[in-house]
């Protein structure tokens, strides 16, 4: 699907849903969603807690599958995939940025962005260093995580996703142990990203942060309760209030 | 107040969340109470067996022996007892003949001819009273036997063969002998030969007869050469030995005390020495099990960190949180021990039988030690609660707030990592990630690698101590044999002149090549308080047939020297140069020695590993006043005669005692030991296991320690298969430090146990530490391959991860 303005969609979901067993008890966690993604969006997936926001982040993202319905990242259809299929698309289309980092404590700050380049196997391949300081942390390159304060490894992680320049990056709560002011860092981070033309995608419970994204999916129970613009217009980072 | 109730429940939870970690660890502590356990149930029945069939075959408390070819009337030797002794201090003593014979016999497999001793007893009033014979099989010898051709055969040689329990046999000069049963004495109850034979039942039948039929064989009437003793309970036989021996010296006597006697020594020594090794062998498991144990309880107590914070919020006493995990750790003490003390029973049950089969004693019990097992069991409980003590006071020291804390704000330390960030490595971040990990977590590294070396150098203990052996009989075949494999020696039944009939009937046997005449005689060797029995052999050292091989010093035939061995310089604190007092036979009249002091120098060491060898050159038989003699005749089989077929025609020769091939005691030796060999490799493979357990618990805990980080790598699409290969890349490094401590480990026990246990058990060996090469490819297969396969077995449940959960775990 092509955009009049030109954007091509890169994720399309078709009628998906998703749903678990716990305790005999048969949960749905996404219901039916149906939706498309334009390259460079900067979205935002907005809900309580069990409406399905991690789950419809993961299923794009191919770390789960649908239980019917198809997921089409750029043009191919990913829950057909094999699972050798899904780990070359994870290594190749997209990058993961987590709310608790999830970075490797034994490698330093740069062999942590040096493993995004190193996974991704691309023969135009970022350097490390330098994504490292378009992070703000070409000080730090040495610094092993557990020496760095929570902004800083985020900044890492997403140093990290980035330096595999795969076109689409998920976050998922990415500020959600940060303080305002390092959070509103990660989030410009982000922005820049999608300006880039990557297709961003931050799942969050933070009203707020949807303020500053192209587009809000916001999800009640499984389904999508509302999608489009924010509400009030996009804001600037500065405007908002955490 | 929560209940034990449900401290124990929620533990038992615990231990089913980790049932497989805490099956490996049971196994190990399993395997570890059970080995000693059983193990050590041998060493009791043993001792308790050897006691009491030492005890009721009345093994001498002293013995005389007379040089070869001396003999003296009987009585004398019991004369010069009487001379030293004092009423009530002797319980019986009883003077024997022993001579050297042939023994043909037919066996199930066609008729053979070994080397052997025709042992005259006396048999009246129901004897032999020292040292008497226990019967196995037929029936036993009685007065009624005296003088006639009527046999004992020894019951070590008879099981070996499967002999019937009556036969008939030939002795040397084709003496026809019925034997007419299978009797266990004490001093063959293992069969030690004078030669150097262990274990030599293939190769050496003692027959046991009347003392009068055996100096009608010997042709030595009213002669006797030989006297054991008995003395009272609790009479002290060292001074008595002491004043014996001065009496006997012009005998050509030598007096020998109980420890002396290569099998009682064995026997007894053995199994101190054999504790000692299930002693290290337990250590060394158990070591593994507690450095297993604590490892997995550190992470159990890591992972409930948080809820340890909570109940610390909510006012819980630390001593109250530590029952959870105190319970936990008894838990799998507890199933340890159950385990065990089945594996401890079974394995002694299986040791206890081959034993048994092993060293036929006339005595043999093996009740259930109840105690031993009790005493085991409780170590077996405690280890594991040592092994938890410090992961949990750890845990219940931080402060609420510390503990409850998560995220990255709880992130720990990075062990060594920092030292080792600008070390170069090779290949992409992926594939350093092992060797950041292992630097990153040193105490785990260590705790893993120790526990898993404990276990290699059991391993490198084990087959070093065979190959130590090996290396022994290695040695010693080469010095015996030089360039001739069927290299032989006869053994003339007395003394002989140089040119004499006998002498050269033996040379001149067409059956016989490259024959060369040698005197052997019995001696000791002495300095300062330390006295070493010896075989002394005066031979050509300029011979072009054999010489032997001087290692360190120079032979010089034209100047008085002894060759001795490593081991005798060093347990006699000699140098080459220095002098020695050498005890030697004289003639004193025909057929009459005594025993003369000499001072001779050590003009150098020979090669031969044991410590009895000792080298004159014939030259210096001036010496022992004898003339130009003989009493062995070296040479080999000539081309096309086989072993059988000389000895059989050498049974013809006048004056032949035996015929010995030089080789045949050490290939009767590497039988045996490759049937050891066969049960070692049951041990070597339990140890096996055990090192597979402890790394698997290892990696299965490294596994759920990573499980996140393994998540984040899938996530970013690194394949099952190359996250597995970097945990089999951590375990190998893992275990290549783990094998290198095991070597270290291992050396270091192997040289404890051989310079205690062994030295006393077998003295007269020269044993040298030798690891062969199979054994340390062994130990680094073992080490590093089977670690490195451990994470493997955690395939299936990396490929079932729930990545999306995982990732979100906050710890």
């Amino acid at each position: 699907m092509t955009q009049s303005n030109g954007a091509k969609a890169v994720i399309e979901l078709e009628r998906v849903t998703k749903s678990y067993v716990v305790g005999g008890t048969e949960v749905i966690a996404l219901n039916d969603v149906t939706l498309s993604i334009m390259e460079g969006e900067f979205v935002s997936v907005l809900g309580p807690s069990g409406s399905g926001k991690t789950t419809l982040l993961n299923t794009i993202g191919a770390l789960d599958s649908p239980t019917s319905g198809t997921v089409t990242v750029d043009g191919d259809d990913i829950s057909k995939s094999s699972r050798k299929a899904l780990f070359e698309f994870r290594r190749r289309s997209v990058s993961f940025v987590f709310q608790s980092f999830n970075l490797f404590p034994g490698l330093t700050a740069l062999e942590n962005v040096q493993f995004g380049v190193d996974v991704s196997g691309r023969k135009d391949k970022a350097d490390a260093r330098e994504v490292l300081s378009k992070v703000g942390l070409g000080e730090r390159v040495d610094h092993f995580p557990h020496e760095l304060s929570g902004g800083e490894q985020q900044r890492v992680a997403i140093a990290r996703a980035l330096a595999t320049g795969n076109p689409i990056v998920l976050a998922d709560e990415p500020t959600g142990e940060l303080d305002f002011v390092t959070g509103a860092q990660i989030l410009v981070l982000l922005q820049e990203q999608a300006a880039e033309g990557k297709v961003v995608i931050v799942v969050t419970h933070n009203r707020e942060i949807s303020r500053i994204t192209d587009r809000v999916i916001q999800l009640s129970s499984g389904r999508i309760a509302s999608d489009g613009p924010p509400a009030e217009g996009r804001a600037k980072i500065s405007d908002l209030a955490w | 107040m929560i209940s034990i109730g449900t401290w124990l429940k929620w533990s038992l939870r615990d231990l089913k969340a980790r049932w497989v970690q805490v099956a490996a660890i049971a196994l190990i502590i399993a395997i570890g109470t059970g080995t000693y356990a059983g193990l050590s149930s041998t060493t009791r029945w043993r001792v308790a067996s050897n006691e009491t069939s030492f005890g009721m075959t009345n093994m001498h408390d002293l013995r005389v022996r007379l040089g070869k070819a001396a003999y003296v009337p009987r009585g004398s030797l019991i004369a010069a007892l009487n001379e030293v002794v004092q009423d009530g201090t002797v319980l019986a003593a009883e003077e024997r003949l022993i001579v050297q014979s042939q023994v043909s016999v037919e066996t199930k497999d066609g008729p053979i001819i070994v080397p052997g001793r025709i042992i005259g007893v006396d048999l009246s009033d129901g004897g032999p009273h020292v040292d008497s014979l226990f019967t196995r099989n037929g029936r036993p010898l009685d007065a009624g036997d005296t003088a006639e051709l009527v046999a004992m055969i020894e019951g070590n040689f008879g099981k070996f063969y499967d002999l019937e329990p009556e036969g008939a046999l030939t002795l040397s000069g084709y003496w026809p002998m019925d034997y007419v049963g299978h009797a266990l004495a004490p001093e063959y109850f293992l069969v030690m030969t004078e030669e150097g034979g262990m274990l030599a039942q293939e190769n050496f039948a003692a027959v046991f007869t009347s003392l009068e039929t055996a100096m009608a064989l010997a042709a030595a009437v009213d002669s006797v050469n030989d006297l054991v003793v008995k003395l009272t309970d609790g009479v002290d036989a060292e001074p008595i030995a002491k004043a014996l021996q001065e009496q006997v010296r012009d005998l050509g006597g030598t007096v020998l005390e109980k420890l002396d006697d290569p099998s009682y020594r064995v026997m007894t020594e053995d199994v101190e020495g054999d504790q000692l090794f299930y002693d290290i062998l337990a250590a060394a498991i158990f070591a593994g099990a507690v450095f297993a144990a604590f490892n997995l309880i550190g992470r159990v107590v890591e992972s409930q960190r948080h809820e340890i914070g909570v109940a610390m919020a909510l006012g819980v006493l630390p001593r109250v949180i530590a029952m959870r995990p105190i319970m936990f750790g008894l838990q799998i003490a507890v199933l340890g021990v159950v385990f065990g003390i089945g594996v401890g029973a079974g394995l002694g049950k299986v040791m206890g039988d081959v034993l048994e089969d092993f060293v036929p004693l006339p005595f043999w019990e093996a009740p259930f030690q109840f105690d031993l097992f009790v005493g085991v069991a409780l170590l077996g409980l405690v280890l594991p609660l040592i092994a938890i003590a410090y992961p949990v006071w750890r845990a219940v020291r931080v402060t609420p707030v510390e503990a409850i804390r998560t995220g990255h704000l709880a992130a720990r330390g990075g062990g060594l990592a920092k030292l080792f960030k600008n070390v170069p490595l090779p290949g992409s971040t992926v594939l350093q990630m092992p060797f950041r990990n292992l630097v990153r977590a040193p105490r785990r590294t260590v705790l893993t690698s120790l526990g898993i070396a404990a276990i290699i150098s059991i391993l490198v203990l084990i087959m070093g101590m065979v190959d130590s052996f090996f290396d022994v009989l290695d040695r010693s075949e080469k010095e015996a044999l030089g360039d001739s494999p069927d290299r032989v020696a006869v053994d003339l039944d007395t003394i002989y002149r140089l040119g004499g009939t006998t002498v050269e009937g033996v040379s001149r046997s067409p059956a016989l090549a490259d024959a060369e005449p040698a005197l052997q005689l019995s001696g000791v060797l002495i300095n300062d308080e330390t006295e070493i029995d010896i075989f002394l052999t005066f031979t050509d050292f300029e011979s072009t047939l054999w010489t032997p091989t001087v290692v360190e010093g120079a032979v010089d035939p034209q100047t008085p020297g002894v060759l001795i061995a490593r081991r005798a310089a060093e347990d006699l604190g000699l140098s080459v140069g220095d002098m020695v007092t050498l005890r030697h036979p004289i003639a004193t009249d025909y057929g009459k020695f005594a025993m003369l002091d000499s001072q001779v120098p050590v003009m150098g060491i020979h090669a031969n590993p044991y410590r009895f060898y000792a080298y004159m050159d014939v030259g210096q038989t001036g010496m022992t006043r004898m003339g130009p003699v003989a009493n062995v005749v070296y040479g080999q089989s000539a081309p096309g005669v086989s072993e059988f077929e000389l000895k059989s025609q050498l049974m013809s020769v006048g004056g032949v005692g035996s015929v010995r091939s030089l080789a045949a005691s050490t290939r009767a030796l590497r039988d045996l030991m490759d049937q050891f060999i066969s049960m070692l490799w049951v041990m070597e493979g339990a140890v096996l296991l055990l090192a597979l357990l402890i790394a698997y618990n290892a990696a299965s805990i490294n596994m759920d320690e990573r499980a996140r980080e393994h998540a984040t790598m899938m996530a970013f699409g690194i394949p099952v298969g190359a996250v597995l290969r970097n945990a089999a890349i951590e375990s190998a490094l893992l275990g290549l430090i783990a094998t290198v401590f095991g070597l270290v480990g291992g050396y270091v026990l192997l040289e404890r146990l051989l310079a205690t246990a062994m030295t006393e058990v077998m003295p007269d060996l020269g044993m040298d530490i030798a690891i062969s090469p199979v054994t340390l490819a062994t130990a680094s297969v073992a080490g590093v391959l089977a670690v490195a396969i451990a994470p493997l077995l955690s395939y299936r449940k990396l490929r079932r991860m729930d990545l999306p959960s995982t990732l979100r775990v906050m710890e």
